[in-house]
């Protein structure tokens, strides 16, 4: 129906046929001045006429009774008419009686023939007989000028203005809808081509997307190999805290003992970590949804005391400084899974010993620059480890980017965290410097909603 | 100008007013002039559709007594044609309402009233002098400027019966309108 519609225009307005218009308008203009023009001089015509057949009914007596006075009377009243330049009585025997001719003009005939009504030289000329009783008496002749070529182009002025207006309209869209059918053959062949590759980039990223799928799952499928060595490691140190817990209670069983409670205690809670950290590699390998909760990291961190000396050993001493009392919307489990990756990889920069600092602490609304406007609780990990140079610390958070040799880390660890902490919302900052150790800051925004009850 | 339509008219009346060798010649040429317009009055007078037999029945013009104009109206007339009427001239002693006047010229000698007795009669009256204003004659010649002129009582044509034609009353010197 567009189509149609457009189409349609453009074939109503093509410059040919614009022009045609033109010309015909043109035409009609001057069609109608010439006919106007014939109206005029026929409507002259019959004025000047009609005061001849005045002049003439009124000096019919005059010109009986010979009264030359009367008949001068009578013409001489018709110079108050401005467009009549000559104006004569002639007698029966058509020799003049009375008359004037104005100044400039041609003088009155010397006789007056047969009754006549014609225009020449812009002019009219109008003989009238005079005649009383059936018998001619005499005669009246009148010349009238008609307008200047100037007035009478001013009074057609209206005609030419409009055909020149409508001249110019039509030459004006004829041109714009030149200028806009050449614009729309160049934006169809446009259109044309956008598409073409509009639907070559469509295959592109079809094909782009199934590689990508194919990538992850090969991806996913070498880091479950890669962390297979990892979880190996960390179910083997559980497996010693419950195996060594289950000597020691054996030992004071045997010995008769019932202060047994503690090495029971620990060695469940090695079951349970061992359950815990299935659970993790589950939800890794399911990417199972994150559950976010309010949280008090300082407290979480506490109660992750035990499981971290643990894991690190005694080599490094573990610093604690929980001054952070807000809460924090974010996966409980997985915050843990985080702390513990971090502490790993501070006691695997710290291979001689050294300090590890975990930290919590309030931080208000624009203390560090760079970080939107709001409060937040920053976890702090610090080691004083051998660091990382830059183009590591470059690649840190990077998929399997691991320094770790074969066996030992997956390569996921930080990118793992990363993943998490900015699905949670939040930051983490990197800082390094080789041979002093390693930083690395969390900063997770404030959950406002204080009065929930908080978990851990 | 005015002497040369006078000359021209005594052109036109070298024969009359050389004839009359009693008056001086510009007497001569102004009773000529009335003479004439008498008969010329009939081109602009309608009468009552009674006043003719027919559409070509001749204009009668009637003279009462005697005076220079009475005189030369017979030759002025003669041969003349009003329309499709010919001019027919009578010599009255006596006017009477049906001696078939349409004009009737009362002369000089005749009393003041003498043109009473056409009143309410479909007859055109010409009177030659200021007397006949008194007995009421409808046209009445007047000299003004050396100008042979007339006056007209259109109120008495009109009690007459007659329609004078605008023509002729603009041409008048006076006019009384018909009530």
């Amino acid at each position: 129906m567009l189509a149609m519609t457009k189409n349609l225009l453009r074939k109503k307005l093509n410059p040919s046929l614009a022009l045609l218009s033109a010309l015909a308008l043109v035409l009609a203009g001057v069609l109608v001045t010439a006919y106007e023009e014939q109206l005029y001089r026929a409507q002259k015509v019959q004025e000047v006429n009609a005061q001849g057949q005045i002049l003439a009914a009124s000096v019919a007596a005059a010109l009986v009774f010979d009264d030359e006075k009367a008949a001068q009377e009578y013409v001489a009243a018709l110079r108050t008419n401005p467009e009549l330049e000559a104006a004569g009585v002639y007698g029966g025997n058509g020799a003049p009686v009375a008359g004037f001719a104005r100044d400039g003009s041609e003088p009155l005939p010397r006789r007056a023939g047969a009754g006549t009504s014609y225009v020449s030289n812009n002019r009219v000329y109008t003989i009238i007989v005079v005649n009383q009783g059936g018998a001619r008496v005499g005669a009246v002749y009148l010349r009238a000028n008609l307008d200047s070529i100037g007035r009478r182009l001013v009074r057609y002025g209206g005609i030419i203005l409009l055909v020149t207006m409508g001249v110019l309209v039509l030459a004006v869209s004829g041109g714009a809808q030149r200028a806009l059918a050449a614009a729309n053959t160049r934006l169809e062949s446009q259109a044309r081509q956008l598409a073409a590759s509009n639907q070559k980039l469509q295959a592109e990223m079809q094909e782009r997307e199934k590689a990508e799928d194919a990538l992850r799952q090969s991806q996913k499928m070498e880091a479950i190999g890669q962390l297979s060595g990892g979880i190996a490691h960390d179910f083997n140190n559980l497996l010693s805290i419950i195996k060594g817990n289950l000597q020691l209670l054996q030992r004071r069983l045997s010995q008769g003992r019932t202060d047994t409670q503690r090495y029971l205690d620990a060695a469940n809670e090695g079951v349970n970590r061992a359950a815990g950290l299935t659970q993790r590699i589950l939800a890794f390998s399911r990417r199972q949804p994150l559950s976010p909760k309010p949280v008090q990291l300082s407290r979480l961190v506490e109660n992750m005391g035990e499981l971290l000396r643990h894991s690190i050993g005694d080599a490094v001493r573990i610093e604690m400084r929980l001054t952070a009392d807000w809460a924090v919307l974010c996966d409980a489990n997985q915050m843990e899974n985080v702390i513990i990756n971090l502490a790993i990889n501070a006691r695997d920069a710290m291979p001689s010993g050294g300090t590890l600092t975990i930290a919590t602490a309030n931080r208000s609304t624009g203390e560090r620059p760079g970080l939107p406007l709001r409060d937040y609780v920053e976890l702090m990990v610090r080691d004083t480890g051998t660091g990382m140079p830059d183009d590591v610390l470059q690649k840190a958070v990077e998929p399997f980017f691991t320094t770790k040799p074969p066996g030992r880390g997956t390569g996921l660890g930080l990118s793992m965290t990363f993943g998490y902490v900015r699905q949670s919302n939040g930051e983490m900052i990197i800082e390094s410097e080789l041979g002093k150790g390693t930083t690395i800051m969390i900063l997770m925004p404030r959950y406002e909603m204080e009065t929930v009850p908080v978990s851990v | 100008m005015r002497g040369r339509i006078f000359s021209a008219i005594c052109i036109v009346t070298l024969a009359l007013a050389c004839r009359s060798s009693v008056a001086a010649p510009a007497e001569t040429l102004e009773y000529a002039v009335k003479a004439t317009f008498v008969y010329k009055f009939a081109g602009f007078v309608d009468w009552p559709a009674t006043s003719f037999e027919s559409p070509s029945s001749p204009v009668t013009i009637c003279v009462l007594g005697s005076d220079p104009v009475a005189a030369l109206i017979d030759q002025a007339a003669a041969g003349r044609q009003v329309g499709d009427r010919t001019v027919a001239v009578k010599y009255l002693q006596i006017f009477v309402r049906d001696s078939g006047c349409n004009i009737l010229y009362v002369a000089a000698n005749m009393p003041g009233d003498a043109a009473n007795a056409a009143r309410g009669a479909p007859v055109l009256t010409v009177g030659a002098s200021p007397r006949a204003e008194a007995g009421g004659t409808i046209v009445t010649f007047v000299v003004q400027d050396n100008r042979v002129r007339f006056d007209i009582d259109d109120a008495a044509a009109a009690e007459n019966g007659l329609a004078i034609s605008s023509k002729l009353l603009s041409l008048a010197r006076a006019v009384r309108p018909r009530p």
